[in-house]
Formats: structure tokens, C-alpha cells, sequence
């Protein structure tokens, strides 16, 4: 079971980094930078040149970047669902008992697949806003239900802890974060077609510009992020009081999303300052991503591990 | 102690992920930057001049300074030019706050497109100011720019004339083909005129 856990960790980081690479996809323009799928300008390898594009499509569509930047971000895919389907594979064979944990990594297993294949909605739909966004959370909550298994795989391990007496207040935390964490992560998504869609019809629009056209939204995200923040902090404190009964994932997860929250503030100021700088905006996604997995964890180790 | 020393691994293993990912994102955002805003120079446009629907005289000198779109239809088509019109003014709303970027449709039909038939055509797509310009001229003239200049087919005028639109800088060089029946070719050409504005004062 050792090894099962450490895999289904590396499958967690595959998620993310999947999750990364989209985001650059999504800061660089690159979505479109294969105009087929899964193949990309009808090769199963980005064409190298020019003169390799088939004959039905408009050669101004060919950037060799953007390209293999969509591309990198499918092959990565594929590799967490290889990864995703190999862990439901071995929990349906040694873990059958256990079943949130096969629960789980089949539910993620279907989610990858279906992931993929809505990579291709994706990209037909060209970068319909919503259908962008829809990817996104598709990729953060294959995320949490794969730190879920790895929590429940952790909790089995690490028996002392299992079965905490945790102070009932904690989870009503648990679950508040978690869900104040979701309205800010729509928000934000929110603000982000906004702002893409800004720049579709009115390309000559700066990045401050279209921020500031956003509007209300900003004002809110901003204001319930610093709340956020401050209740994540918060509730690091409350787990400080109780810190011998609390399992240590939880810890983790509480010390991981306070120090994540101060950077998503600080790279928020980096928006309201230098406007959208794409680096900071690729992290900006990532950590919220991050954050939400952690909360996910979270919520995971406040309930008990029942073996049935 | 043994545990410590662990979460300082921890900690060194996670900061050079996030270093290593940060430099490679840094490395690809700027890679990707510079593939959208290095347009070779295609070509340069000689001078010529036609007529716009105004009656006033249009040409090489009427487009210096402004970023130009350029595209050959004809008032009376009804195959790929509706499309075409649609995303030129498609773009002609996108670039309504700025003067920098100019609109240019001419006609391969001059002998029916005359400056009035030029003029409702205008109107119909919701023209109201002159960054969008429609031209007539002589078909030997529009025959050469089409052929000659943008080394687009004109064989059989006005029937098949090119759908590809024609991205021309401030100083009267070529950059780029679209085209301009494709959503997707319009989004590029968006970008690049947006990459191209930037230069200009």
C-alpha cells in the first residue's frame, strides 16, 4: 500500500503539471495552436515546417510555438490518464475493500477520459469561454478526488491517526473554506473570459485597460480573496490550539493553503500594479488550483477512513 | 531531528519545482510573444491609386502611417464575399476606438460596382466613418494589384477573385495573409494587427 500511495502522489503532481501547462496554453494564446485534434494539423507530431501543413488548411494559422505549446499540454494529458487509469486499475486489484478509494480513482479514471476528449470540444468550439472554463475546473476536481484517494490511502497508512477526534468545529471550517474557495475560484475564471473576450473585440484594449473594464468583478474578487486569506489564517491559528489531535495531512494542507492564499494576494497586487502580466497570471491559476486541492485534503482528513 | 531534516528536503525539492517551472514558463511566454509579433516583411506595396466611393482619389499615399487590411470583392457576389464582409466588419467594430488600423475592400467588378453601388454597399455593412474604405479603378489595375503586388490569382474577375485578407503596415509593407472566410485566421490577424500597433505613435 506504501507504493500505491506514493503513486497516487505522483499522480497528483502529473495532475497539476497538466494543469500548468494548460495554463500557459491559456496565457499564451496557444489553444488554437493545433487547429485539429487529437492530431495537430493532421500529424500525430506538430509539423515542423510550413511546407507539411495539408492543403486544406490556411497556412496563417501555422505557428510552430503555439503548436507544440497545445501540444505539450495533450501529451501531458495523456499522461495522467495513463497514470489515473493505472491506479484504478490497481485499486480495483489489491484495494477492493476499500471502497472510496475504488470509488475514487474509477470516478477520476472516467473524468480523465472524459477530459480528453473534451479537449476536442475545446478546440472545435474555438475557445468558447465557457467550454474553456469548464476544462479547468474538469482538471481541478480530477485533482481532488485524486489527493481524496491519496488522503484516504494516507489515513490507512498512518492507522494512529485514522481515527481523529476532531473537534466538530474544524470541519464546519473545512467545508466553509472550501466553499467560500469555490465562489472565488468561479470568480476569477470569470474575470479571466472577461477579460478574453475584452480582447477579442477590442484588441487594442492594454491589459490595465481591460482589467479596469471588468469592473465590479474585480472589486469583488479582491475583496473576498483578502477575506479568504484572512480565514485560512484563521483557521491555521484554531488548528494551532488542538495541533496533537489533528492528523498531520491536515496540517500540511492548512500550512500549504495559508502560505498559497498570501501569494495569490501579493500576485493579485501584481495585477492591480503592473497589470496582466502573464507569468504572474500562470501562477495565479496554478496556485488557485493548488489551493483548492489542498482545501479538498483538507475536508478529506476530517472524515474517517471506514474500511468496508 | 530526523523529521526536520526531511521537511527541509521537502521544502528545497518543492522550490526548485517552482523555479524550474517558473524559468521554463518565462522561457515559453517569451518564445511564444515573439512568434506572434515577429511578421516577416513579405513584400512592399508600389504605389498606385484607385478611387474611393466618395470620388475622392485613394492609394498607396492614404495608407502610410495606419495599419491596412486589404481585400478584393465585389457588391453583387453571393459566394465566399458575404463572409468576408462579415468579418471585416467584424474587425472594423473591433478596431472602432483607434484610427491606426484602416479598412480596405476593392472592387474586382468596376464596370457594375460603380461609387454609388460602392456607396449603399458601404452602408449596408454598417460603415459610418472612413476606416473602411471601398475603391474602384481600372480592372488592369486591380488585375496587377491582385496578381502582381499580392501575388493573389485573379484569372477569372470578378468570379474568382482571392477570400485572403492583406495585412499591410504603416509603411506599406506586407505582412501577412488571412483568411478571410476563417474565424480562427481572423483571430491571428487581431493579434498581429495588435502586435504591429504597438509600434506605431
Amino acid at each position: 500500500m506504501r507504493s500505491f500511495q506514493k503513486f497516487t502522489l505522483l499522480t497528483v503532481f502529473f495532475v497539476y503539471l497538466v494543469i500548468f501547462a494548460g495554463g500557459l496554453v491559456r496565457v499564451t494564446g496557444a489553444g488554437l495552436g493545433c487547429p485539429d485534434w487529437p492530431k495537430c494539423f493532421g500529424r500525430w507530431i506538430p509539423p515542423t515546417s510550413i511546407d507539411q501543413l495539408p492543403p486544406d488548411i490556411d497556412p496563417a494559422q501555422f505557428n510552430i510555438t503555439l503548436a507544440w505549446i497545445e501540444y505539450t499540454n495533450r501529451l501531458v494529458g495523456m499522461i495522467v490518464g495513463i497514470l489515473i487509469a493505472a491506479a484504478a486499475i490497481w485499486a480495483i486489484l489489491r484495494f477492493r475493500k476499500y471502497k472510496r478509494i475504488v470509488r475514487g480513482t474509477i470516478a477520476a479514471a472516467i473524468l480523465v477520459a472524459f477530459q480528453g476528449w473534451y479537449g476536442s470540444v475545446v478546440v472545435s468550439s474555438e475557445l468558447n469561454q465557457t467550454i474553456v472554463t469548464v476544462h479547468y475546473f474538469l482538471a481541478i476536481l480530477i485533482a481532488g478526488i485524486m489527493i481524496f484517494v491519496y488522503a484516504q490511502v494516507y489515513a490507512l497508512q498512518n492507522r494512529e491517526q485514522s481515527h481523529p477526534q476532531i473537534p466538530p468545529d474544524i470541519r464546519w471550517w473545512s467545508l466553509g473554506l472550501f466553499l467560500l474557495a469555490s465562489v472565488q475560484l468561479f470568480l476569477g475564471t470569470q474575470i479571466r473570459s472577461t477579460v478574453e473576450q475584452l480582447a477579442q473585440n477590442y484588441p487594442l484594449l492594454s491589459g490595465t485597460e481591460r482589467l479596469v473594464q471588468v469592473g465590479i468583478v474585480n472589486h469583488i474578487h479582491l475583496a473576498l480573496g483578502l477575506t479568504l486569506a484572512a480565514a485560512i489564517w484563521v483557521f491555521g491559528l484554531r488548528i494551532r490550539k488542538n495541533l496533537d489531535i489533528i492528523p498531520s495531512l491536515l496540517k500540511f494542507g492548512a500550512a500549504g493553503a495559508a502560505i498559497l492564499a498570501a501569494i495569490q494576494i501579493i500576485l493579485g497586487l501584481v495585477f492591480i500594479v503592473f497589470g496582466l502580466v502573464s507569468l504572474a497570471q500562470l501562477f495565479h491559476l496554478c496556485i488557485a488550483s493548488i489551493i483548492m486541492g489542498l482545501l479538498i485534503m483538507i475536508l478529506s482528513s476530517t472524515f474517517k477512513m471506514k474500511e468496508n | 531531528m530526523a523529521s526536520k531534516s526531511k521537511h527541509t528536503t521537502t521544502i528545497v525539492i518543492l522550490a526548485l519545482v517552482v523555479l524550474i517551472l517558473g524559468v521554463t514558463a518565462t522561457f515559453v511566454i517569451i518564445e511564444a510573444q515573439s512568434s506572434q509579433s515577429d511578421l516577416e516583411i513579405l513584400g512592399t506595396v508600389p504605389p498606385f491609386e484607385l478611387t474611393e466611393r466618395s470620388g475622392l482619389p485613394f492609394g498607396t499615399d492614404e495608407m502610410k502611417g495606419k495599419l491596412n487590411v486589404i481585400d478584393f470583392i465585389f457588391t453583387s457576389c453571393e459566394g465566399p464575399c458575404p463572409v468576408m464582409a462579415d468579418n471585416m466588419s467584424t474587425l472594423y467594430q473591433a478596431f472602432a476606438g483607434s484610427d491606426k488600423v484602416q479598412l480596405i475592400s476593392i472592387s474586382v467588378d468596376p464596370s457594375r460596382d460603380r461609387l454609388q453601388v460602392l456607396q449603399e454597399y458601404a452602408q449596408r455593412n454598417g460603415v459610418t466613418d472612413n476606416r473602411w474604405v471601398f475603391l474602384r479603378g481600372e480592372i488592369d489595375t486591380i488585375k496587377w494589384l491582385s496578381e502582381g503586388v499580392f501575388k493573389l490569382s485573379a484569372d477569372d474577375l470578378p468570379g474568382a477573385h482571392s477570400t485572403k485578407f492583406i495585412l499591410i503596415d504603416d509603411r506599406g509593407q506586407i505582412r501577412g495573409y488571412y483568411s478571410g472566410t476563417d474565424k480562427a485566421s481572423i483571430n491571428i490577424l487581431k493579434t498581429h494587427i495588435r502586435e504591429l500597433a504597438e509600434d506605431i505613435t
